[in-house]
């Protein structure tokens, strides 16, 4: 499913004569399987988040391939990325990332009009999704109106709706109570169980990292360890 | 995404900033409805003129005024040019006219008028179109038509003119000659000089016809229309070419003095057919004057002006231009976080552009159809205040017809293209700054 190949990444700080460079990641590679939940965890600076953004395609590596589902999209313009986000990833933030001016229903419903459905399918869709995640009566309900892990649900419920093999998830329970976090880690359970979705998710929580199948530790842009979460 | 989808998108995010948005479509309304306002008062005189031109029946009318001998000197027209003229293709009909060169005065029952006669070629100018006000035209030598004010013009006899004629120098209602004109015999007294004495002569003529009013009120029409042959009645009598007044004994009469004509006028089938045979008359030395020729000229004159005012129209659309491009600016700003969060999902740039720039043309066409609106309203208001206004502050009555502002289908086209085409422009830059909105800096609040 995905496969990353000697990625290395560094940062450019300052301007012109006065740059500094700052190395983020180095020469990482390993692989995620199809249906597998993959944990990456490590510290705060250890890189975890930029390996995240480079296979998101948020930003590009300075060396090294990234190939997910046989396409290499290290070498994708932003364009050609989009449109592979749309159609191949779901994405799952620490901080939600819903957009404010819309109801839950319509950020739900945003991956579906991007992608050209019909109206008429994809309120169904949406009003489907709403219901798989329990939010079936907070539909016209603005984020603002929504608690933690409310808005979460429609975060997941968005990363969901396109129905994507694979979800990138950045600190998914950082915003959550262990309540709410249980919750949803069963959610992610079940959807790797009944849809074979693909996890990888970015953490420094243990309990998240333990739903992985396989866990890396990134300590100073190195992988140090990968096997199951002890 | 589909443009629908977008569209409501566009207006779900006008909606966020009523006001601004409100302000920035009142500013395009406004330069929209200047430019056209503006340039409606070119597209207005010039159809008054046409049509003026139009309604004067003189579009088909190519007047020929002589032949080109030489540079410097032209001959008038003959009997021959006239053939020629006749055998043009596209030529409806070629009228002939000859003046009688002396004063002639016509009487009847204690009436009078010294009017000028005209001797006219009647087959040919029925053919060209002429039509009568009353009556109909000469069948007999002696029968005549009379210009439309010749029976307003008719005095009495022995009568001062300070009694006669009012302030604007028409013959007063009690002195004016009220009967029926038609059918009424009068005197043409015509004068000639033989072996140095001057005498008169009396020809007795019948009014059979009164010619229509002129296309123009400022024109006065008291001609008397002769037949071909009482014109050579009376140059018999007085023994010059067109019964002129002078001796003709003294002076040696040539063969083209007897033969031409003083007014010639082809007539052409068709506008169209103007253009073809005014070049061909041109071609063959004749030298033409034709309306539709001058109207070549005047057209380009107004389009130029048309274009003129266009321009300093758009300079207004180009300054509301400028609010359009801060309220998009603006825009992208504000939403950089939701856009960064589209981004992220998987929307290309290419949508994030074209939302952005369907929400300037909006922006722009929502105040195009105002300023559409706004300016038929002023215009029609221009037409109606405008003539009362000079009329009051001149005291003097406005030709009929004439019209301030005037909007045509074109002129909107014009304006809603302009007014398009600049929002777009304003808007472009915006969208791309919108494109290039880094995803992670919005994502964390940090634009």
């Amino acid at each position: 499913m995905i496969n990353v190949n000697q990625i290395t990444h560094h940062f450019v700080l300052g301007k012109k004569g006065n740059k500094t460079i700052v190395p983020v990641l180095k020469n990482i590679s390993f692989q995620v399987n199809q249906g597998e939940i993959v944990t990456i965890v490590g510290r705060s600076g250890s890189g975890k988040s930029t390996l995240l953004n480079l296979i998101s395609g948020f930003i590009h590596p300075t060396e090294g391939e990234i190939i997910i589902q046989d396409k290499k999209v290290s070498e994708f313009n932003e364009t050609e990325f989009a449109d592979f986000r749309l159609q191949h990833m779901g994405f799952i933030f620490q901080n939600f990332q819903l957009i404010p001016s819309m109801t839950a229903f319509q950020n739900i419903e945003l991956p579906l009009i991007l992608k050209g459905m019909s109206e008429n399918a994809r309120r169904k869709t949406t009003a489907d999704m709403l219901k798989k995640v329990g939010l079936e009566d907070f539909g016209e309900h603005y984020p603002s109106e929504l608690s933690g892990g409310q808005q979460q649900r429609v975060s997941i419920a968005r990363a969901l709706v396109l129905e994507p093999p694979l979800i990138l998830a950045d600190e998914p329970t950082g915003s959550l109570d262990s309540e709410t976090e249980q919750d949803l880690l069963q959610f992610i359970r079940e959807l790797n169980r009944d849809l074979g979705v693909t996890f990888l998710i970015i953490t420094h929580d243990d309990e998240v990292a333990r739903i992985g199948d396989r866990t890396i530790a990134l300590a100073d842009g190195k992988i140090v360890e990968s096997g199951v979460f002890a | 995404m589909k443009v629908k989808d977008q569209f409501r998108f566009i207006i779900q995010n006008m909606k966020k900033n009523k006001v601004r948005v409100f302000m920035t479509v009142l500013a395009t309304a406004m330069g929209c409805a200047f430019l056209i306002v503006l340039a409606s008062v070119a597209f207005g005189l010039h159809d008054t003129v046409l049509k003026d031109t139009m309604e004067s029946g003189e579009v088909t009318q190519i007047q020929v005024h002589g032949y080109e001998e030489s540079e410097t000197s032209y001959r008038a027209i003959n009997d021959e040019d006239i053939k020629l003229f006749e055998d043009l293709e596209g030529v409806n009909a070629v009228t002939r006219q000859k003046s009688i060169l002396q004063e002639v005065t016509f009487s009847t029952e204690g009436y009078e008028v010294p009017a000028p006669a005209v001797s006219a070629h009647f087959p040919s100018e029925e053919k060209s179109g002429l039509e009568l006000a009353e009556g109909r035209l000469p069948e007999a030598p002696n029968e005549v038509v009379v210009g439309h004010h010749f029976a307003s013009s008719l005095i009495p006899e022995g009568q001062s003119a300070e009694e006669l004629y009012d302030e604007q120098g028409l013959v007063k209602e009690e002195f004016r000659y009220d009967e029926n004109i038609i059918g009424e015999p009068f005197n043409l007294k015509l004068k000639k000089i033989a072996d140095g004495k001057e005498s008169s002569g009396d020809f007795d003529v019948t009014i059979v016809g009164v010619m229509e009013a002129p296309a123009r009120e400022w024109e006065w029409d008291q001609n008397v229309y002769l037949t071909d042959h009482l014109l050579t009645e009376l140059e018999d009598f007085t023994g010059t070419p067109n019964a002129e007044l002078y001796d003709p004994s003294e002076m040696e009469v040539t063969e083209t003095s007897e033969t031409s004509y003083d007014n010639v006028t082809v007539y052409a089938a068709n506008v169209e057919a103007v253009k073809a045979v005014s070049d061909k008359l041109k071609e063959e030395k004749y030298a033409t004057y034709s309306v539709v020729n001058e109207m070549k000229q005047l057209n380009m004159l107004f389009n130029v002006a048309k274009a003129g005012l266009i321009f300093i129209g758009t300079i207004a659309i180009l300054i509301a231009s400028i609010g359009i491009y801060n309220t998009m600016t603006m825009a992208v700003t504000e939403r950089a976080p939701d856009i960064g969060i589209m981004k992220a999902i998987g929307a290309s740039p290419k949508v994030i552009k074209r939302i952005f720039l369907l929400e300037s043309s909006y922006i722009g066409l929502i105040g195009a159809a105002i300023g559409i609106a706004a300016a038929y309203a002023i215009s029609v208001a221009v037409n109606l205040a405008l003539p009362m206004i000079l009329e009051a502050v001149f005291d003097e009555k406005l030709p009929s017809g004439l019209r301030f502002s005037s909007i045509p289908f074109s002129l909107i086209l014009i304006a809603v293209i302009i007014c398009l085409t600049v929002t777009i422009l304003s808007g472009l830059r915006p969208a791309k700054r919108a494109t290039e909105i880094d995803v992670l800096k919005a994502m964390r609040r940090e634009i």
